[in-house]
Parts: structure tokens; sequence; C-alpha cells
């Protein structure tokens, strides 16, 4: 039985020093679905998703209130290190970002820097992580060639490989599709809709038609707030707040 | 809402303003100007250095003279004025024949007191222009060619010769004519060595002060040698000090006597050429080199040296050239330097001693029996057995040069086997300069290997650790201190180092090398610990802010690694005196267990203090190009699960590789060209040694030291500037090698 609540977000509020950026998020986001968050540049989309594994501590200065659980646990329980906490979520960003290592050793990363170093277990994590983002038959040939040989969408692929070597719980996609062309979109979405089938997956994207696509729920954030978060064929459909509803129908960006 | 009414646009609105061109082509301009201008001043430095070099490795110019007329006679004698204007010849009678070089007018002169004399044999001291002469009764005499210069109202310049003649002396030893003779004048004591048919003899001269009028020569004693030489005397020779006596048998054996405080005493005898005598022994400008050569040509220099262990100067072979070719050999030493004339049959080789390189060669018009130089070392005249003369015009200012002397092992004067050594200059004017650029090369290398070797790692860890661990607002502060840290002037740095750190750590090695040893160890055990506290109280420091922690415990540390190291000391460096006595300490202890000397100014003083001054330089290029790795190849790397470290090793010192490369180059370059640091503090020694508590000399400091006393032109000057070139090339070939292998890491690491 999926979980509704596998990632809980508990009235979480975020700051940047003296600025807020979230304010008093509260949501659940359930197991195995596709869960978009959607929202006007600045709304804080992009601050929420990059919480849920603690990626904002790389930056100086911030601060929180509320809390996150991922599957019960709290990302901010002192005995939990964050390094094993990242391990439980892969994390694919804007602008595709491989290594300037061999596709091989690109995907493999994860597992190298947790001490496995099996030559047979990684072989299999290469071909089934490039196999359930899409990628295998294309670079099968090219395994140990520079991963930047890659076009744009196939190096977002392997980030997406990469990110789902370790067989995480979560996976988390901040505007995937932002820097590529539409045939490569295409391809990550339906990639997207596979991957549901095995991971929990939070995407944020600028692209209505995207969460339409390919998100099963949506949320709406406006200037920090939670605004609306329901399926996404309500939100879209029938939104019960006047912001979400101009926000879709195009009359703010 | 009302559309304003449409109006004409302004034809000029797709125009630029004249003033923006014509500023904006000033400007290429200038700037094309001066970057044109800097690319040609480093250039022309470049050149003005090739420009002083060149000249060292070109070789002697020779431009003959003309050949003037025989005067029919076999001369025995050759010499010239210091002018190379009116060369003399002698031929063993009471005349003497001046020949103009300008001109070739012969005059003959007359020698006072020779009428009715029997000469038997002649010899020459080229410096005092002094012709000894021994006759068929057994007396020797000499007599002085003097030249009066004087000079007209119009600058002009005439050398009048005139004759002194002076005492004769009678050998009491021995019997027979004087077979051969020689004269060594040292001022107030003079040898004359006589061999006569049977018998052998010095002659101690003394010159005797008298109230009035000249000093008086006087016969101070003779010393009969007849019984210390076996064979026939072949020939006899006399340094021009008087002090070191040859004398060459018919067996092939040399004798070596010493003259010294009114005592001839025999020190060695050695065999040049095995059972053949040599047929030339001729001593070199300073006296301690004599050129044995030898029928058929061969010919090699001895050298007085002290060997290992011994007290008294012995000859030994130091360098052997290439034979001259059959015929009769002349030679003729070089009143400036240690270059030499020499040649056989017709052919003529001008040769150094110091470096054994070939100065010129060439062909004379006539089979030359005497040659000699002039004072200057400006001209050199040869003569044929029927009187024909020729003089040369020689230009040969740098006749010490050479590859083999500027990089090659050289057995110099005096030394007991072949060495690099650089010491330009010396106390007297016949001092042969030795001017070998490995100790210096090797000094430069060394003091930069020890300073690197100091400054990288902290440097580094530094860097790596203000770039990746420190937090922002330390970083704010740590980043600039550094780079403050690098305009400290070097003259302060080199002052604090020579006048301040050197005395202070002299005696404290032990507690150096404890510290050295104990606070990275201590750091690592810092390390493991902190793993193992629990995570809250781990919390309390994180965020970069572990060193906190850190500091404490590493004050803590140095302070007893300092304070242990006198028992340190007492436990394993501890000198045992001659006497049997025990002493703790380690500036004894080294040179007794190592053999390598102990001074206070070294390389670990250096190492330390230069190291300060590379350190910021290495530290602010590598934090920068730590810093400047993308920020979304970090962040993937930590959403995967790397730890802190695991994202520095893996993602960001690969990529960072090439400025972190050009970080130590420019490290690099920075400590082998450092000046005032090492002139201050490493005691300026230009030893060829990689001992850390030994001092050294750098190519930098070399020219720093030296170059305010060369003379400009001189051969001194101009290897400097040797040195410079040496120092360019070293870190030029080192930047481009470097250069190249940063490209590849960057090719490599590239980033899209």
């Amino acid at each position: 039985m999926p979980r509704e609540d596998f990632i809980a977000v508990d009235h979480f509020s975020f700051f940047y020093g003296a600025k807020q950026a979230l304010f008093d998020i509260h949501m659940d986001i359930p197991e195995r679905q596709v869960t978009a968050l959607i929202g006007p540049s600045g709304c804080g989309k992009s601050t929420l998703l990059r919480n849920m594994n603690r990626m904002n501590d790389l930056i100086d200065g911030v601060r929180h209130a509320g809390d996150i659980r991922l599957n019960g646990s709290s990302l901010y329980d002192p005995k939990i290190e964050v390094i094993s906490l990242r391990k439980r979520v892969g994390m694919v960003f804007q602008k595709y970002n491989p290594f300037a290592k061999t596709i091989y050793e690109n995907v493999v990363f994860s597992l190298r820097v947790a001490g496995r170093n099996g030559r047979r277990e990684l072989d299999e994590v290469v071909e089934r992580s490039l196999r359930s983002a899409a990628l295998w038959e294309e670079v099968k040939d090219r395994l140990h060639e520079s991963a930047f040989g890659l076009s744009g969408g196939q190096q977002q692929r392997l980030c997406i490989a990469r990110a789902i070597a370790n067989q995480p719980e979560i996976l988390l996609m901040d505007e995937p599709c932002a820097a590529l062309d539409p045939t490569a979109t295409l391809k990550i979405e339906s990639l997207i809709r596979d991957l549901k089938e095995q991971f929990t997956i939070v995407i944020v994207t600028h692209n209505m038609e995207q969460a339409t696509r390919c998100s099963d729920r949506t949320a709406f954030l406006y200037m920090g707030r939670l605004i609306e978060y329901g399926s996404t064929r309500q939100i879209f459909e029938t939104p019960r707040q006047e912001e979400t509803e101009a926000y879709i129908s195009g009359r703010f960006s | 809402m009302s559309i304003p009414p449409q109006q004409a646009p302004d034809p000029k609105r797709f125009e630029v303003s004249k003033g923006t061109l014509l500023f904006d082509r000033l400007m290429t301009q200038v700037i094309r100007c001066g970057g044109i201008a800097v690319i040609l001043a480093v250039f022309g430095i470049f050149l003005f250095i090739v420009k002083e070099i060149v000249p060292l490795f070109s070789g002697a110019e020779v431009r003959p003279g003309e050949v003037r007329e025989q005067t029919g006679e076999r001369p025995q004698v050759l010499g010239v004025d210091e002018w190379g204007e009116r060369p003399f010849l002698y031929s063993g009678r009471d005349r003497i024949t001046f020949i103009s070089a300008t001109d070739g007018q012969r005059e003959e002169v007359e020698i006072p007191g020779l009428k009715d004399k029997v000469i038997t044999a002649t010899a020459y001291d080229p410096v005092n222009r002094r012709v000894a002469l021994g006759l068929d009764d057994g007396s020797v005499g000499s007599f002085i060619v003097a030249y009066q210069t004087e000079f007209a109202d119009d600058g002009s310049r005439t050398v009048k010769p005139e004759i002194t003649l002076e005492p004769w002396f009678q050998v009491s030893v021995g019997e027979g004519a004087v077979k051969a003779l020689a004269y060594g004048d040292g001022g107030a004591a003079r040898v004359l060595v006589v061999a006569r048919e049977k018998g052998l003899a010095v002659l101690r001269l003394a010159q005797k002060r008298a109230l009035v009028g000249k000093p008086k020569l006087a016969l101070a004693g003779t010393d009969d040698l007849t019984s210390q030489v076996n064979s026939e005397i072949l020939g006899v020779a006399a340094s021009q000090n008087g002090q070191a006596v040859l004398v060459a048998d018919a067996s092939g054996e040399v004798r070596y006597f010493q003259s010294d405080a009114g005592k001839v005493s025999l020190i060695e005898v050695f065999r040049p050429f095995g059972e053949e005598p040599p047929v030339r022994m001729d001593f070199l400008f300073g006296g301690v080199s004599v050129a044995m050569t030898r029928q058929g040509g061969e010919q090699k220099i001895f050298s007085l040296f002290r060997p290992e262990g011994s007290e008294i100067r012995v000859f030994g072979e130091t360098k052997s050239f290439d034979p001259l070719g059959s015929g009769t050999p002349v030679f003729a030493p070089n009143l400036r330097n240690k270059s030499f004339l020499t040649g056989a049959g017709g052919r003529l080789t001008l040769r150094h001693l110091t470096s054994g390189a070939t100065r010129w060669e060439g062909e004379a018009p006539f089979e030359p029996v005497l040659a000699t130089f002039d004072g200057k070392s400006e001209h050199f005249f040869i003569a044929a057995e029927d009187g024909r003369i020729q003089g040369y015009r020689l230009d040969d200012p740098h006749p010490e040069a050479g590859w083999r002397a500027f990089f090659g092992k050289v057995w110099y004067e005096g030394g007991s086997g072949p060495v690099y050594q650089w010491q330009s200059t010396g106390g007297t004017d016949d001092f042969e300069p030795k001017l070998s650029l490995i100790p210096l090369i090797v000094g430069s290398l060394k003091g930069t290997f020890y300073a690197l070797m100091f400054s990288v790692p902290i440097a580094l860890l530094a860097a790596i650790f203000s770039a990746s661990f420190l937090p922002h607002d330390m970083k704010r502060v740590v980043k600039p201190a550094m780079e403050i840290m690098a305009s400290l002037p070097s003259v302060v740095l080199g002052f604090l180092a020579g006048i301040w750190l050197a005395p202070m750590v002299e005696d404290k090695v032990p507690s150096i090398l404890l510290l050295c040893l104990s606070l990275p160890v201590s750091a690592l055990l810092v390390g493991v610990l902190w793993c193992r506290l629990p995570m809250k109280s781990r919390r309390l420091f994180e965020g970069g802010r572990e060193w906190l922690l850190l500091l404490p415990v590493l004050g803590v540390v140095a302070m007893v690694a300092w304070s242990l190291g006198p028992l340190l000391e007492k436990a394993l460096f501890v000198y045992r005196d001659p006497g049997g006595r025990e002493i703790a300490d380690f500036r004894l202890w080294w040179p007794q267990a190592t053999g390598l000397p102990f001074d206070q100014r070294n390389s670990m003083v250096v190492g330390f203090m230069m190291g300060f001054a590379v350190i910021p330089v290495i530290f602010t290029i590598a934090e920068d190009s730590l810093s400047n790795v993308p920020k979304t190849l970090t962040a993937a790397a930590a959403a995967l699960g790397a730890s802190r470290w695991q994202v520095v090793r893996s993602i960001i010192i690969p990529v960072a590789s090439p400025g972190i490369f050009s970080a130590l180059m420019i490290g690099f370059g920075r400590a082998v060209g450092e000046t005032m640091i090492v002139v201050m503090a490493t005691g300026n020694t230009p030893v060829t040694s990689w001992n850390i508590f030994s001092g050294m000399r750098t190519l930098s400091a070399n020219i720093a030291v030296e170059l305010p006393e060369a003379a400009p032109g001189s051969t001194h000057y101009r290897t400097l500037f040797l040195g410079a070139l040496v120092l360019f090339m070293l870190t030029f070939t080192l930047n481009s090698m470097a250069e190249i292998l940063r490209q590849r890491l960057r090719e490599k690491n590239k980033i899209v």
C-alpha cells in the first residue's frame, strides 16, 4: 500500500538570511507518484524542492522552521548524517551537469563515493540505470568515452541515470527540461512517467503543459506560500483559488 | 487614445557620432601600441642580455702584421715593449737588434761590457724583460731591456730602448761553461738556476737597500744541487717569484726544488712523459702551473696542488692538450692571463689553461723558433731561425670563458681535482677566476626545492580548506589577509630570516623536527577522534568551524613538542668529542654523523622564509581556481551522497587542477627568482651540495652581490649576465613545459 505522506512537509518555513523564502508550507507528497510544483519565478518552488535533500545547507546563512519528514523520519534529526540522507534522495538539476568523467564513471559515482567498487556490481548498475533512463541503447558502445560527447538531452538522461543509480526512494527534478529542445523534452517526460513505477518523483516546472502531461498531483506556490495543492486534473480544470486560476490561464507568470 | 501625428523619422538615427568612432579608433591604437611596446620591451631585455653574453663565446681575434726582414743570425731571445711596437732580437753577442713593428726600421744597439765575453746560454724573463746570460767561464749575469716612452705635444708616442747591465756573479759550483740557466725574480729574493757542463747550482740573490743610491743586488748564497741529479741536465726553469725551480734530466725525470727562506730543498721527482724528457718547461702566468712539451708536440700542464692529507704542495698533471705536431715547439706565456701561445712546425695555437680551450689557431708564414707576448696582451711576435719576425694583433677580451669553464668540471690551479666552483675574483692579479655556474644553478634549485617543500603542502591545503570548507564569512577575512602577506617586501622577510630566525632556530633543530612530525600527526588524530564523537557534540562545531577545536590542540602539541626538543637531542643527537666527552648538540652531531657541515644560515631557514613569500602566491591562485569550480558540479556530487572531502577529491581538484598547476608554477618562479631573502639569509657560499643545513648561493643572489663590483664589459660582468640568461631559460623552459601540461589537464577536465 503506497504511503500518502511519503514526503511530509510540516509547517515548513525557510529563510535566506533575513529574507523569508517559504511561509509555513504544509503538504503531503504520496509515494510513487509524480508531484509537480508550479508557480511564477521566485515563488519558492525550487527552494522547497532543494530543502527535500537539504541542498540549501550548502548556502551560508540559511535557517528554517518546521520540519520535513521522508518516509516518517525527520530530515533535521540530529542523529542523521546529511550525507546518508542525500543518498535516499536523487536529484536532477535544471542544467545538465555531468562530471568530467566517462559515461560509466558518471553513472557509478554515487556507488564509488559509498566505497562500492565491485566490478560486476558496477556493470550491473550501469546497465540497469541507463536502461531505466532510456539511454542504454544509445551509449552502450561508448561507456568509457567522455560524457561531454553526448547531446544535451542525452546528457540530461545520463544525469537521471546517475541520480537513480543508487536506487534512491525519491527523485527530485528541478526543471529538468528547461535547457532542452522539444524532442528531448518529450523523451524526458515519457521517462518520468515510466520512473514513477519505482520512485516518488517531485518535479519543479515552469511548463504547465508538462505538469499536466506527466504529474499526478500539482502544488501551486505563490510568493513563498502554498496556494493550492490537489490532483493535477483538479488544479487545472477546477482551481479553487483565484490566484491559481489566474496563473494557469496565463494572466501572470 | 490619440495617436501622435506621424513625423518623418530622423535620417541621422542610424549614424554613429564622430566622437564615438574617433574614441573607439584611438583606444584601439593606444591599446595596440601598449601591447606591442610591452612585447618589444621584454624582447629587448632578452636581446640585451644575449648581446652581453655573445662575446664570451667568440674566440680570439688575431690579425697578422707584416713580416720583417731577416737579420741573418739565429736569435736566442725575442722580446717586445708593452705597446708591441719595437720588438728586439738577441742572438748571444754584444749587440741587440730592435725592429720597428710599424715600419720595419732596424736599429742595432751595443751592449756595454759584453765585448769579449763568450755567451753559452741565455734565458729570458718577459715580465721584467731581463736577458740572463751564462758564459763559458761559468759566470752568469743579466741585462734588462727597458723602453722609455715619451709623449710628444701632439700626443704621438715614441719608444726608446735602454739597456741596463746587472752585476756578474761567478758560480763557485761545478766546472765548465754554463749550459742552461733560469732567472726567477721574486723582487727582494731572486734565484738564478745555473746548469754547467758539470754541476748544478742555485744562486740566491738579495736586493740590498743602500742609504743613498740604487739598491744593490748581491749574492746571498749558492746551493750546490749537483749531487741531487743523476743524469745529464737538459733544461732548467724557475717560476716568476723564484720559489719553484724545475730541473729536467736526460732520464725523463723532472725535479722540483723549492727555494724558501734561504734554503733550496728537493720536494718531488716526477716523470711527465715517462722515459722521454720534456723539450720545453714553461711556467705560466702566476707561476703555479708549468707547461711541459715533448718532442712531437705532446703538451701537459702540471700544477702545484696539495694532495689530500698533505701539507706540501707538489706538481701534478691537471690537463693535457692535443699534440702540436712535429717541429720545434715554441711557447710564450701570456703576461696578463692564463692563456699561452704555442705551436710547432709553423702552426700556432693560442690555448687557455683553465678551460683547456683553443682560443685561436693559425699558420705562420715561417717556422718560428721564438714567440713572445707584449705586456698588455694586445700583440704577440714570432721569430724565425733566420731572424725574420712577424707581429700579430690579438683581440681576446675573454680568454677564460667557454662552455667548459661555465658548465664543466675544471681542475683549477691549486685544487686537488676537477671541481665545479664559483670564485670570480681573488686577491691578486694572477688569480685564476673560477666561473662555473653549476654551484649557482644547484643553489637556486636547492633554495627553491626547500622553499617549495615547506610552502606547497601548506599553501595547497590552505587553499582547499578555504575554498571548500571554510564558512563564507571567515573566508572573507582569510583571503585578503593572505593577499596582504604576499605584499610583504622580501627584504623584510630576508632581514627577519637572517637576523632573527636563523640565530633563533640554530640550536632548536630537534624541536623543529618534532614540530614537523607532531603537528600533522596530531591533526590527523584529532580527525579520527572527531569521527568518534557523538553527532550532538559535533553539531556545535559543524559547517567549517571544526578548526576552532583543532587550534588549541595544535597549540598545546606545538608547545609540548618545542619543549621536548632538548630531550630528543639528549636521546638521539649526542656528539662525542675527541676526548670522549658526550655533548648533546645537534649542531655538532650533524657534521659527525653525516660528514656535512652545519651552518647557522642554512637552507632550512631559507626554506621557511622563502616559503612565507611563496605561500600567499600559491594560495591565492590555487584558491581562486578551486573556488571557480562550477557550483552545479559540486551540488550534483553532494546530491549523490558524496561527503565534502569526496566532492573535493573527485570533482573540485580534477577540475581545478590546471589552476593549481599554474599556482605551483608561479610559486616556483617566485622562489627561483627570489633574491633578497637568499642574499640575507643564506650566507652566499657557492657550494654544490644539497645538504639542508648548509647555505648556498643562488643565481639571482649572485647577480645582486657581484654585479655592482664587476667592471662593465669584463668576463666577470658578462658571466653574471650569462647567469641571468640561465635563470631566464630555467624559468622559461619550466613554465613552457608547465603550460603545455596545464593545457592537457584543462583539455582532460574541460567543462562544457
